[in-house]
This record gives structure tokens, C-alpha cells and sequence, in this order.
């Protein structure tokens, strides 16, 4: 799943500063199951901010609202009422719900509250090692299972572990690294329904 | 028995049932029981066809009875809801109900009703 960090406090009030009203978006997702921005973590950080803002003496207040997916435009529908109301909204979830909040009410500034990290897995509670880089070409087929970065002994042991020491000589092509320009996945069974009419 | 509904907001509760009052209503006079929305669950499908995670169980006991006691249920009775809401659906949006009720959204509103009075699941709860 994508793994969050929150970004530093003082950092995410001096990106709200100069708004009164700001909404804090949780996301019950990715960045809840990684304890960084649900439900709980709105709290805490809207706590936070609030002690942050009195201590400066910032006249701004900060609220807090979860959805289910930031990701998922049906899941924001439930903001659609309470936007209205907040000045600016700050975002806890992956860099991709704060462009779905940011594409959904284009007149309010949104701000990430959160340093999306990676695709990761979980270790331990709180504990997540990064994984994926999402490049769009999975080459773990032919790398034991090892994510190739500073790797290639591991891939080596592995591979011999498993008598596939053939696959480490074989020649591919060079990496395309589709992850530099932004992606849209349509599933295979999908594409007839958004494929687009010949003239 | 009278149950306790203390330290609960049911102004919250009814706010979001009469914001989603029509499609509720409409969602819970169609369900036909028919069980067809089981079959496309894959948690349902992974614990051996447990009935308790059949789609529709999971809207009928939850957002089905706080809609029908008009919201005005108790804390206790919320967090009976989280288990179902949160670690018998993962809300991948796949499940499919043959009369078109759109289920996710019905989990949805419930586990927002849940979250209004600070009902949610933690994933740090169970370590």
C-alpha cells in the first residue's frame, strides 16, 4: 500500500497561513492502515496546529472531516456541503488524494499535510519498508523477487538459491521509466467503455 | 430495555440519514434477500461463504438498523458496528447487487454515521 510521513508541523501551518478557516481531510485508506492520516491522526494534528496557532496568536481555527477514499471522487461527495464553509483545506492523505480534492473544488487552495513516500510493505506496527517505485515495468519476474535498486547480490543469492542463476544473464531491454510522466490505468475489461469513437 | 444513547449525537446521525434519506430508503425497500451481491464479495468467498459477509448483511446490520431506529442508537451499538464496517468489508467497491443498489455507498454512509461519533476502526488496535 502507499506509505505516508507526515510533513513537519511548522511546515504545514506556514502552507495554511494566512487562512482563517481550514478543513483537515483525513483519508480512511492507505494512510490510515499506515497510521498516518485517519481519523485519529486529523485529531492529533488539528490539536496540534490549534496549540501551534495560540502560541503564535494566528487567528485561524482548524476542523477535521475523514472519508473513506480521497482517492475515490464518489467517497467525496460527502464534502461536497461542508467545503463551502473553509477558506483553504489541508489534505492527510497520498500526493493522489490531494489532487482528487484539488480537482474537485478548484476555487479552494489545497495542501498536502503528508510526504508520500513509497509503495511499501508493513513490518511491524508503525514500521513499513518502501518496496516499489511504480515504474510501470515490473521486472520481478526475472529478480527472484527483489526489487533491483542496490540489490543485485541479494538478486544473486536468491536466484542461485533457486537454481535460476540463467535468469540474471538474460539481455532486456532498457528501462522504460514510465513513472516520469503521470499514469492512467484502465483495466482490460474496462476499455470498451471509455475507448474513444473513430470519425 | 431502554438502551443508553448518552454521549451519542444523534442530531450528527440524522443530519446524514435525512442528507441520504431517498437512496437509503430506496436501497433498503430493494433488497430482495436474494444473496446474489455474495457471490461477488471475495471476503465472502475467502471465509468459506460465511453469511456474515454477504453484502447485504453488512448494510442490513448496520446502516439498515440505524436507519430504521431513525438514528437514535447507542454508542455500544455503533461499536458492535465497526467490525462489520471495517474488517468485513474493505470497501474495494467490487460487490455487485443485481436491482442496482449501489452497496459500497451504503457502508460508506454508515461507517461516516460511525465516524461522526468518532466510531472508527484503528489499525493499530489489534497488535
Amino acid at each position: 500500500m502507499v506509505k505516508v510521513k507526515r510533513k513537519p508541523l511548522e511546515e504545514i501551518a506556514e502552507s495554511v497561513k494566512g487562512y482563517t478557516k481550514i478543513l483537515n481531510v483525513g483519508c480512511g485508506g492507505c494512510v490510515s492502515v499506515c497510521l498516518a492520516g485517519g481519523q485519529r491522526e486529523v485529531k492529533t494534528t488539528n490539536a496540534e496546529l490549534t496549540l501551534l496557532f495560540e502560541e503564535k496568536g494566528i487567528n485561524s481555527r482548524v476542523d477535521g472531516y475523514t472519508v473513506e477514499r480521497q482517492c475515490n471522487a464518489a467517497c467525496l461527495e460527502e464534502l461536497d456541503d461542508l467545503v463551502v464553509r473553509y477558506d483553504c483545506l489541508l489534505s492527510m492523505a497520498c500526493g493522489a488524494g490531494v489532487q482528487m480534492l484539488a480537482e474537485r473544488y478548484p476555487s479552494k487552495p489545497v495542501f498536502p499535510a503528508q510526504n508520500t513516500v513509497a509503495i511499501g510493505v508493513d513490518r511491524e506496527i508503525g514500521v513499513y519498508e518502501e518496496k516499489c517505485r511504480a515504474c510501470g515495468r515490473c521486472v520481478l519476474a526475472y529478480t527472484g523477487g527483489i526489487w533491483i535498486p542496490c540489490a543485485w547480490n541479494d538478486i544473486y543469492i536468491r536466484l542461485k538459491q533457486q537454481n535460476r542463476l540463467d535468469d540474471i544473464k538474460k539481455i532486456h531491454l532498457a528501462m522504460e521509466w514510465q513513472n516520469s510522466t503521470p499514469r492512467t490505468i484502465v483495466q482490460p475489461q474496462y476499455e470498451h467503455l471509455y475507448a474513444k469513437e473513430e470519425k | 430495555m431502554k438502551k443508553n444513547t448518552k454521549g451519542v449525537d444523534h442530531r450528527k446521525i440524522k443530519n446524514i440519514l435525512d442528507k441520504n434519506k431517498a437512496k437509503i430508503e430506496l436501497s433498503m425497500k430493494a433488497c430482495a434477500h436474494c444473496s446474489m451481491c455474495a457471490e461477488s464479495c471475495f471476503l465472502f468467498q475467502a471465509r468459506n461463504k460465511d453469511p456474515r459477509y454477504m453484502p447485504s448483511y453488512k448494510f442490513l446490520k448496520t446502516l439498515g438498523v440505524i436507519y430504521k431506529k431513525k438514528g437514535k442508537v447507542d454508542r455500544v451499538t455503533l461499536e458492535e458496528m465497526k467490525p462489520i464496517l471495517w474488517k468485513r468489508c474493505v470497501l474495494c467497491t467490487r460487490c455487485y447487487c443485481p436491482m442496482g443498489i449501489d452497496i459500497p455507498y451504503l457502508i460508506r454512509t454508515a461507517r461516516s454515521i460511525c465516524r461522526s461519533q468518532d466510531v472508527y476502526y484503528r489499525y493499530d488496535e489489534d497488535a
